[in-house]
């Protein structure tokens, strides 16, 4: 599954270690260590977070007919969040206060998880009514438990 | 969307072949100027000139709709053109957020531009940082939903005009840094002293590290027509800048 185009790029460094793992899963279905040391060096604990979302195969691919889709991510926590598939943006609140309000970090572990899963090609795929890709879009927040 | 904005401030670049420009979406585009700097009147000017390539239609979206059709040439006011802009007027964030998310419900051609005018009334709803980029991010994703439908090769472009403070700085540098993550590519309009009863601004284009800094001069009549002409490229001598109206070349 190639890496979906995005408006807004990460960092040179951090685009060319994702195709370079892209590459390697594609010839030999795992990921090199040096490439996961790079990640963790970029990406610090949010790598190993990220990694163990990927394993536990808790990102969802939600497409509807009309071809748009979208990225929904189980945490850790059992909450869903929702990351858009072009740019960078996640329904979660580490996004706005590391990423956005602090730039402390480029991506949270979400955002994280998803390039990881574009390129290591696992990722659960969903398809949904063009109404209900409009509902998930739309993040309608849920009650607080 | 960058490109289609350079052609509107260029028009003479418009000689080239059309299949090249084609082809150039560019980054989205952060259109910002203070309250009466041409932001409207520019971002018409762009869905003119894209609407009058005919590939398609052209989707504006605002608060209210234009007071009055600003102008440049009589030409640019061609019927045809104007039949492929649709106008939609979102009056709150929540509709504007609503049009977004269902824009893949629409059926029809896409558009190939998506413009937006007033995104600092959409923005006041709600500052909070995460709802600010959540609508950016939307924008975006929008305009790449409508690429994807309009084919390979080809893509659909996005330009927002935002109004900022009056003097220069914008109110909110967390806000303009925030929207600055999603929109690579920025024109600031700054006004410059007057000559003869025009109101003259300096719109400077910053294309996010693809393409060199460029400017323009860009001057309103008092009957409301808009000129453009390349800012003359002599080395900071504001005085050489007073000088009346159009053909400001070196």
């Amino acid at each position: 599954m190639a890496a979906a185009s995005r408006a807004v790029t990460l960092p040179a460094v951090v685009e060319e270690l994702l195709s370079e793992m892209a590459a390697a899963v594609r010839e030999s279905a795992r990921v090199p260590d040096e490439h996961l040391l790079l990640l963790k060096f970029v990406f610090g604990s949010s790598a190993l977070q990220a990694l163990d979302l990927v394993d536990r195969q808790s990102i969802t691919l939600i497409s509807s007919p009309s071809g748009r889709h979208v990225y929904q991510v189980l945490g850790s926590s059992g909450k869903t969040y929702t990351c858009l598939a072009s740019c960078h943006y996640c329904s979660c609140p580490a996004f706005a206060f590391s990423v956005l309000r602090k730039s402390d970090s480029l991506l949270c572990k979400h955002l994280l998880a998803v390039y990881l899963s574009q390129v290591m090609g696992t990722c659960q795929q969903l398809s949904v009514s063009d109404k209900q890709l409009t509902d998930i879009l739309l993040m309608k927040k849920n009650q607080e438990a | 969307m960058a490109e289609t904005l350079k052609r509107v401030l260029s028009p003479g670049r418009a000689a080239g072949p059309r299949e090249d420009m084609a082809a150039e979406v560019g980054p989205p585009l952060l259109l910002l100027g203070g309250p009466g700097s041409g932001k409207t009147a520019l971002l018409f000017a762009a869905a003119l000139e894209a609407a009058g390539e005919g590939r398609g239609p052209v989707l504006f979206l605002t608060r209210r709709p234009l007071q009055s059709l600003p102008r440049r040439t009589p030409a640019a006011l061609d019927p045809l053109r104007l039949q492929k802009i649709r106008f939609q007027y979102p009056p709150s964030t929540h509709d504007l957020l609503q049009l977004l998310c269902s824009a893949h419900e629409a059926r029809g051609p896409a558009p190939f531009l998506l413009l937006l005018d007033g995104l600092e009334e959409y923005l006041a709803e709600d500052p909070e940082p995460q709802e600010a980029a959540y609508l950016a991010a939307l924008l975006l994703d929008t305009a790449a939903h409508f690429s994807h439908q309009v084919g390979p090769g080809r893509g659909c472009g996005l330009l927002v005009a935002l109004q900022t403070q009056e003097e220069g700085d914008s109110g909110d540098p967390l806000q303009l840094s925030l929207l600055q993550r999603y929109f690579p590519a920025q024109c600031w309009l700054q006004p410059v002293a007057p000559g003869s009863g025009q109101r003259c601004f300096r719109a400077c284009l910053e294309p996010g590290g693809l393409g060199p800094r460029a400017e323009w001069r860009v001057a309103f009549q008092p009957d409301g027509e808009m000129t453009i002409t390349p800012w003359p490229t002599q080395a900071g001598d504001p005085s050489s800048n007073q000088g009346p109206s159009s053909g400001g070349q070196p």
